[in-house]
């Protein structure tokens, strides 16, 4: 296959042209679930090319070329994602909803009363289950919308992420409760 | 509230961001493919097992190499690959246009003109990063393709005028400015889960709300709207993404 690439001949074009569209495919899937609009899908994917011919230069083969393009797509998704901020707490408030009214609860706590952010990742390790563990990185983490963390990370029930979400919360204020307990019998 | 909620918010992207320690997109890739020299992989290894947020990446990476449209993504991933690849091929070979008269032909979208090279070039470039991946898969030499940047450039975009954000009642009509192409426009109000409530059509830059709908916006619940108009042939010539408002509790 090499020796055929190198020769450049019609057929070695053909296929890689093939192989083009494969990889094209993937980032257009990934685009469209991060929009979930195939208008705003179609400018991420035709971003996500035009920034890879601009950042050719910074390929030094250290990885698949896939990995590399999915790196664009990544930073390019996160900034269209930044950029549509606004539309996004919708769902964050039904999660809200979901939850006690109780400031105690609120996920920050985790972060404020623990003496490190290595103590807080470690309780965030401890508690959650891996799934709800990538729903609340990447919610709270990155903002990324629910819905479009829902269509990543391809959940099937019915509520999607939001379940795992108000399920992390639900278990970090147990643990928050648990640990100030034992603070105060330690105090 | 609304500022509590983006310092809190604030707070928690940057505990949750990724550390000093954390491994970038390229080497989680190099990791997984088990391609990372010894005793970088083996720090990894060791960092990787902890870090629940070098774990998220790798499984996005995972999501995105595994990615295939499903049933109800693939009419839209078809859609946007035709119009992509349309203008890849139109831009890679003359056409009779270009033959005849040496330049590019007048278009009816600006955005579509002026995008060919851009796409052409960024295709183009991605063929030869797939060659030059397959010849040599480690640090191979690479030419500098473009010195120039293409520029991307957004579909026609169509700004609305209400509703939008916070109201104190429920709007009458949806308004948006008229697009100088525009035969008709489509419009939809939706759900936050983009479910359809309500859909029409019109030849004006307006719409009233019929009251069936009206009696569906309810105090507290943020809704979804959007507009895109069509030429004569009923494409889509600009649009003016998803519009969100709710009523005040």
């Amino acid at each position: 296959m090499s020796n055929h690439l190198a020769a450049g001949g019609g057929g070695a074009s053909i296929w890689l042209q093939e192989l083009f569209r494969r990889h094209y495919k993937k980032v257009v899937t990934w685009c469209l679930r991060v929009a979930g609009d195939r208008e705003e899908a179609h400018d991420l994917a035709q971003a996500v090319f035009v920034k890879a011919q601009r950042h050719l230069g910074a390929f030094r083969g250290d990885s698949k070329v896939s990995t590399w393009l999915y790196s664009i797509t990544r930073s390019e998704c996160l900034n269209y994602l930044k950029s549509r901020s606004s539309l996004n707490d919708a769902l964050e408030d039904d999660v809200a909803e979901a939850l006690p009214d109780d400031p105690e609860s609120r996920p920050e706590r985790v972060f404020e009363l623990h003496s490190s952010v290595q103590a807080a990742r470690a309780l965030l390790d401890r508690e959650l289950t891996d799934v709800e563990k990538r729903v609340f990185i990447l919610h709270y983490g990155d903002d990324v919308p629910l819905l479009t963390i829902t269509r990543l990370l391809g959940l099937q029930n019915p509520s999607g992420a939001k379940a795992y979400l108000v399920s992390a919360r639900r278990k970090l204020a147990r643990a928050l409760r648990r640990w100030r307990a034992s603070e105060r019998l330690t105090a | 509230m609304a500022e509590a909620r983006s310092t809190e918010r604030s707070l928690l992207r940057k505990a949750l961001s990724p550390s000093r320690a954390c491994a970038s997109p390229i080497e989680l890739g190099s990791f997984a493919e088990g391609s990372l020299p010894h005793p970088a992989a083996a720090r990894l290894r060791d960092h990787v097992s902890g870090c629940a947020r070098c774990q998220t990446e790798l499984t996005l990476l995972t999501q995105f190499e595994n990615a295939a449209p499903g049933p109800d993504e693939e009419a839209a991933v078809r859609w946007i690959s035709a119009r992509l690849e349309r203008r890849f091929t139109d831009a890679a070979s003359p056409s009779p246009w270009r033959a005849r008269h040496g330049a590019a032909p007048p278009r009816r979208s600006a955005f579509t003109a002026l995008n060919l090279g851009g796409f052409a070039l960024a295709a183009a470039t991605l063929v030869a990063a797939v060659a030059i991946g397959l010849r040599e898969s480690r640090a191979p030499e690479l030419a500098q393709l473009s010195p120039a940047a293409p520029t991307v450039l957004r579909s026609a975009r169509i700004t609305t005028l209400s509703p939008a954000g916070d109201l104190d009642a429920a709007p009458g009509e949806l308004r948006w400015e008229p697009q100088p192409e525009a035969a008709s426009y489509s419009v939809q109000v939706m759900e936050v889960d983009h479910a359809e409530l309500w859909g029409a059509e019109t030849r004006d830059a307006s719409i009233v709300l019929p009251p069936a709908l009206r009696a569906r916006i309810v105090p507290g619940k943020p809704l979804l709207w959007e507009v895109v108009a069509r030429d004569a042939a009923g494409r889509a010539v600009a649009w003016s993404g998803k519009q969100r408002f709710r009523i005040r509790r």
